[in-house]
């Protein structure tokens, strides 16, 4: 049994239907990544799996329970937490309220001091601006608050949409990196990417998206040496 | 002359205090979920019959009584949000208005069958505080420390506790904060029963020194409009500081000119501050 099982999920945006029956599972432990071009649906299928978009068909089972139907906040408070695209901080707030936030469900708050140490020592540069507007920094930063306010949230599956977009590549490599230590705290991840190369890199296993559905999938390793994926997503 | 114009300001400041109170319910509800409550009004005036009702039919002094009325107001937040704000949320903007003018009508027809529309009054005096020129009746020295205690509630309950930093969380982005466990849909609801608790407890301190009808929030919601707009949405603190200067303007006007000139003056700032300086006197965003 997978810990989260994605089966032919169809959704969309009011008459426009995005994805046509997607499955994905992900393992334990595991990090995943989800590749595909701009527009096949990698973020409808996180936002459908987080309950914000209805999915029109197909079912979401998290450690054998069947979540489809679960309110986003129900998801989030059973350990499914999504860092978004375009980060979606609450800019008004202050870091120290963001990460606060980030630990509102009963059972994140119980770790809520120990989370914080975590978060502080992964990115020092948040400790350093506790009490700073989350919007007034730059988005190197704002990126790293979003990763740290999911982390907060205690969670089983971390969903991270887009982690290096707009980032430069060092700090992009360097947040890469810190998934690594996400990985050994026994994080399962699911990652959208449009950085492919990197992606693949720090993946066990990976999923093409194309047109809605899965196209391709296998172990990240041995789809880097596939002639399709090399062409299309890495450019060589 | 100056001892009239000190004792009209004083008189003015001292009322700006319940202006602001007033307002701080409309402008919290606009800051976390963009609604007008054009419901407003009529809820001042419940908080009035409230606080008039348990102070004639059930002889409780007046201050125990609004503390019920606060209550109550939040209650009835709940059940307007539920059943007539909630789902048309997401809707036009023109959706949310005509709800809540919807039930300002019921509110003003079921009140005036109920109350008609000849004047009530909590007949409640503790005298007068007398400083010179100044003499200002003491319930309405205590509507304004009332209103003092209030805000600096709000403000603690919105900044230093955890549902009131889920109510920053909601009104600053609704999705984020689903996305974090935060239930936004009972978060909602309690913004709208704080706003409606807010308006009430003003209407219930205003019955102790005026008289009243069903109709008579609505100069108060209007007022609590220009204070909205003075203050910046969304600020408990603005909400203060914007009835006061409205206060003292009314204060200071008839010292000046007929009284019929105060509404021009009122909404020519109303226009004025709109076009220099949108986001109020005192808003950030």
């Amino acid at each position: 049994m997978a810990f989260l099982e994605i089966r032919d999920l169809v959704s969309g945006y009011g008459e426009v239907q995005i994805l046509w029956g997607a499955s994905l599972s992900l393992e334990k432990g595991k990090l995943t990544t989800l590749v595909g071009s701009n527009g096949v649906g990698k973020t409808t299928l996180l936002r459908t799996v987080m309950g914000i978009l209805k999915p029109w068909q197909g079912s979401v089972t998290f450690q054998g329970r069947d979540i489809t139907r679960l309110s986003p906040h129900a998801r989030a408070n059973a350990g499914l937490v999504l860092v978004p695209e375009g980060r979606q901080l609450f800019t008004d707030m202050t870091v120290y309220e963001n990460l606060e936030m980030g630990a509102f469900s009963r059972r994140a708050h119980a770790a809520m001091k120990a989370n914080l140490d975590k978060v502080f020592t992964m990115f020092p540069r948040l400790a350093e601006r506790q009490n700073q507007k989350a919007g007034s920094m730059s988005g190197g930063e704002q990126q790293m608050l979003a990763v740290a306010r999911g982390l907060m949230a205690e969670p089983e599956i971390l969903f991270i949409d887009e982690l290096s977009l707009g980032l430069s590549p060092i700090l992009a490599l360097s947040l890469f990196e810190s998934l690594g230590t996400l990985k050994e705290l026994g994080i399962t991840m699911l990652l959208v990417e449009q950085n492919v190369t990197m992606a693949l890199a720090v993946s066990d296993y990976a999923y093409v998206l194309a047109e809605g559905k899965v196209h391709l999938e296998g172990p990240a390793r041995e789809l880097m040496k596939n002639d399709e994926i090399r062409r299309t997503y890495l450019g060589i | 002359m100056l001892d009239q114009v000190l004792s009209s300001l004083s008189d003015g400041i001292v009322l700006g205090f319940v202006y602001g109170l007033a307002a701080m319910g409309l402008s919290l509800i606009w800051g976390v979920m963009t609604v007008i409550n054009l419901a407003h009004g009529p809820v001042i005036a419940l908080g009035m019959f409230g606080t008039y009702l348990f102070f004639t039919q059930a002889g409780m002094n007046p201050y125990l009584a609004i503390l019920l009325v606060a209550v109550l107001g939040l209650l009835f937040g709940f059940v307007m949000y539920g059943v007539a704000v909630h789902r048309v949320l997401n809707a036009p903007h023109l959706s949310t208005l005509l709800a809540t003018f919807a039930i300002n009508m019921i509110l003003i027809g079921i009140g005036t069958a109920v109350f008609s529309t000849s004047p009530h009054n909590v007949d409640f005096s503790m005298g007068s505080l007398d400083a010179g020129p100044i003499t200002i009746p003491l319930t309405r020295l205590i509507a304004a420390l009332g209103a003092v205690l209030v805000t600096v509630f709000l403000y603690s309950f919105l900044y230093f506790t955890r549902p009131g930093k889920a109510i920053r969380a909601v009104a600053n982005n609704r999705e984020a904060a689903e996305l974090m466990g935060i239930p936004s849909a009972a978060v909602l609801a309690l913004s709208f029963g704080l706003g409606t608790m807010l308006a009430a407890v003003a209407g219930g301190l205003i019955a102790t020194f005026f008289p009243f009808t069903i109709l008579s929030g609505g100069p108060y919601e209007l007022k609590s409009f220009v204070i909205c707009v003075l203050g910046g949405l969304g600020n408990p603190l603005g909400a203060l500081l914007g009835g006061l200067i409205l206060g003292g303007l009314e204060g200071l006007v008839p010292a000046f000119m007929p009284v019929s000139w105060v509404p021009v003056v009122e909404f020519g700032l109303f226009v004025l501050v709109l076009v220099v300086r949108p986001t109020g006197l005192f808003g950030a965003k």
